[in-house]
Order: structure tokens, then C-alpha cells, then sequence
């Protein structure tokens, strides 16, 4: 019988794992940008607070753009189907995620959603985050663009307050610059305190009740209205 | 904010490879946790704390090696940490994604990671 070396009982060694826990979703991600981009279908990440103007944002977007795109919305929430009937109105088809528990929508609900619609007779999707600052900016999703709204009722400290959220952020929208002077809030230092975290982020102000200022949002993510 | 379930996944990985290398007990632990993540370090130990009782790998010592952030910069060639916006209006300290050196935005090249490196088991 050769003799092997082998551990015994009580020595203590080390395994390399070098196992990184974020590569699920990521891969994910990859794969459904690749899904996208082989049926040419631009899809758009909207992000921002509970209550900013998220659902607004997008109902004008539609409008603005439905006579020239072939538009879904996904709508992630924990509960309710209350804001993708909002923009089913419109007549344009939705598909809702409910989360349940999630603070966010990760590459695999997208995923699950991007199955239940056809994507050959699709030329733009948004994809409304759940309402929610900090967590969405750790799961990418594998969108085109990430636009973030932010409005000027959350206060003046909004933006330093969530910079890591504008880390990958396209566009930022600085919406409800109505109420800007009734809540003595300085819309455009908004914009320069997102400057100052991520120059590459455009930003464009919005009253998402009227629809000022939709179209600069939409220029901004390289959708046009028309050809 | 999402410290129990990635805590949940890194002691399920740790266990998962300690049965496959026989082990009878985890001794230590070591991960890399990136600044830019979501996961706050005193939850990550309290979790593993809770997650690792009546496991094999009770009263395993978790090393996290927190990681900065860096960036490298198109336009100039800057390869680099990540620089702060020092506003003293602010008590804490506000990252930028821009260039330190000439301002133009960087693509992140650290700070995202969440990897265990490695385990320390015994026989």
C-alpha cells in the first residue's frame, strides 16, 4: 500500500473560494441586455423615492411618445396594481411585478416580466423601480438607461443624501419644480449636487403634473418623439 | 440594507464548502466588501453571528476586508481612489464619480465587490 498525505483530524487549512455573491444577478442582468438588444427593444430604468413622480413621469413619456414607439411599462411594487391600471389607461400594455416583501426589482423579476411579453412587437420598455433610493443601485437590471426622479417636496439634501444612486444614473429628473418656492427648496442646487456626484448625469427639470419638461427628459434618454 | 440575505448567502457557501471538503469545523472566514455596496459592516457581523449558531462554523472568526472605491478615468488616464466631497454641512462624506484630477466621470473599477476570498476549516 503507498502512503497518501492527507489531512488529519484537527489540522486546519484554507480554501481559496474567491466566490463573488453578486455574480447571480449580474449574469442575469448581462443576459437579459443581450435579449433586448437582439429584438432592438430599449428598455429604461426609472428609480427614485416613494412618491417623487415616478408613475407621472412615465404617463407623460407614453404620450409623448406612443404614436412612434411600440411601448410596455413594467411597474414594480410591493402590492396593488394601482399605478400600472394608471398607465394601462393609456393603452399601452403593463405588466406588474409585485415584490411582495422586495425593496427593489432585481434582473430576475425583469427577467420573469420580459417572458410574458412579446418582444417582437416591442420598440421601448420602462421599467419603474419600486419606490426606493438606496437598494435599486445595487441590482442593475439590464436596461439602456437609468433615470432617477427626485423631487423638490423630499427636501434640499435629497441628492447628497443618495449619492450612490447616481453612480450609474443617465439622467436625473428634478420633478414638482411648482412647489420648489413654496417648500423654499433650491431646485437647481438639486441639479448641481447631482453634478458634483456624477458629471456624466444629465439633468432635466419637471412639473410631471403638466408635462413641462417631459420632453427635454425624454431628448435626454434618447427617445424622440419623432424620426 | 440587504445584509441578512447576502450574510445568508455567504454562510450558506461557507457551509456548502466545508461539507465538501469534510471539514468538522469552520475556523475563520475572510470576505471582501466593497465602500459602494449597500452593506453595513456591524449588521454583516451581527448576521453571521445569528446565521453560523448551531453550525459548524460557530464561533468562526469573519474577516472583512472593506474595499474603497476607485475609478478610472477616460478622458485623462487618472487610475485611482475615489475623491469625497468635503461640504462640512454634511457630517458625512459624499462620494464623487468624477475625476479628481480634470473632473470628467469615471467608470468604477472598486468598490462593488462582495466575494469571499476564502475559508479557514479544520479536519
Amino acid at each position: 500500500m503507498p502512503h497518501t498525505v492527507q489531512s488529519e483530524p484537527g489540522e486546519i487549512f484554507d480554501i481559496e473560494l474567491d466566490e463573488n455573491l453578486k455574480k447571480a444577478n449580474d449574469l442575469i442582468a448581462e443576459e437579459n441586455r443581450i435579449q433586448l438588444k437582439k429584438h432592438g427593444v430599449q428598455a429604461i430604468d426609472v428609480m427614485g423615492a416613494v412618491g417623487s413622480g415616478k408613475t407621472s413621469l412615465i404617463e407623460h413619456l407614453v404620450l409623448l411618445l406612443r404614436s412612434r414607439y411600440r411601448i410596455v411599462a413594467f411597474k414594480g411594487d410591493l402590492t396593488s396594481k394601482i399605478d400600472s391600471e394608471r398607465i394601462s389607461n393609456l393603452g399601452i400594455q403593463t405588466v406588474q411585478i409585485n415584490t411582495g416583501r422586495e425593496c427593489h426589482l432585481d434582473a430576475n423579476l425583469v427577467r420573469k416580466a420580459l417572458g410574458k411579453i412579446d418582444l417582437s412587437v416591442i420598440d421601448l420598455i420602462f421599467i419603474e423601480n419600486v419606490g426606493n433610493l438606496i437598494c435599486p443601485a445595487d441590482f442593475p437590471l439590464g436596461s439602456d438607461k437609468r433615470a432617477v426622479v427626485v423631487s423638490v417636496t423630499e427636501g434640499p439634501y435629497m441628492v447628497v443624501k443618495h449619492p450612490f444612486i447616481f453612480a450609474d444614473a443617465d439622467v436625473a429628473v428634478i420633478n414638482k419644480i411648482d412647489l420648489a418656492g413654496p417648500m423654499n427648496v433650491d431646485a437647481n442646487k438639486l441639479g448641481s449636487d447631482v453634478q458634483a456626484i456624477n458629471a456624466k448625469t444629465s439633468v432635466v427639470f419637471t412639473n410631471c403634473r403638466t408635462g413641462q419638461g417631459v420632453s427635454e427628459v425624454a431628448s435626454a434618454l434618447d427617445i424622440h418623439p419623432t424620426l | 440594507m440587504h445584509e441578512l440575505s447576502r450574510t445568508s448567502q455567504i454562510v450558506e457557501a461557507v457551509l456548502n464548502e466545508a461539507q465538501k471538503q469534510h471539514a468538522s469545523k469552520v475556523v475563520g472566514v475572510e470576505v471582501d466588501i466593497g465602500d459602494l455596496t449597500f452593506l453595513g459592516l456591524e449588521q454583516v457581523r451581527f448576521a453571521y453571528k445569528v446565521l453560523t449558531d448551531k453550525t459548524i462554523a460557530k464561533n468562526s472568526k469573519l474577516t472583512i476586508k472593506r474595499v474603497r472605491g476607485r475609478g478610472s478615468c477616460g478622458s485623462c488616464g487618472y487610475e485611482g481612489p475615489l475623491s469625497y466631497l468635503n461640504d462640512p454641512q454634511f457630517h458625512i462624506s459624499v462620494p464623487t464619480f468624477n475625476c479628481p484630477r480634470c473632473g470628467n466621470p469615471l467608470s468604477i473599477s472598486a468598490g462593488r465587490e462582495c466575494v469571499i476570498r476564502r475559508i479557514r476549516v479544520m479536519k
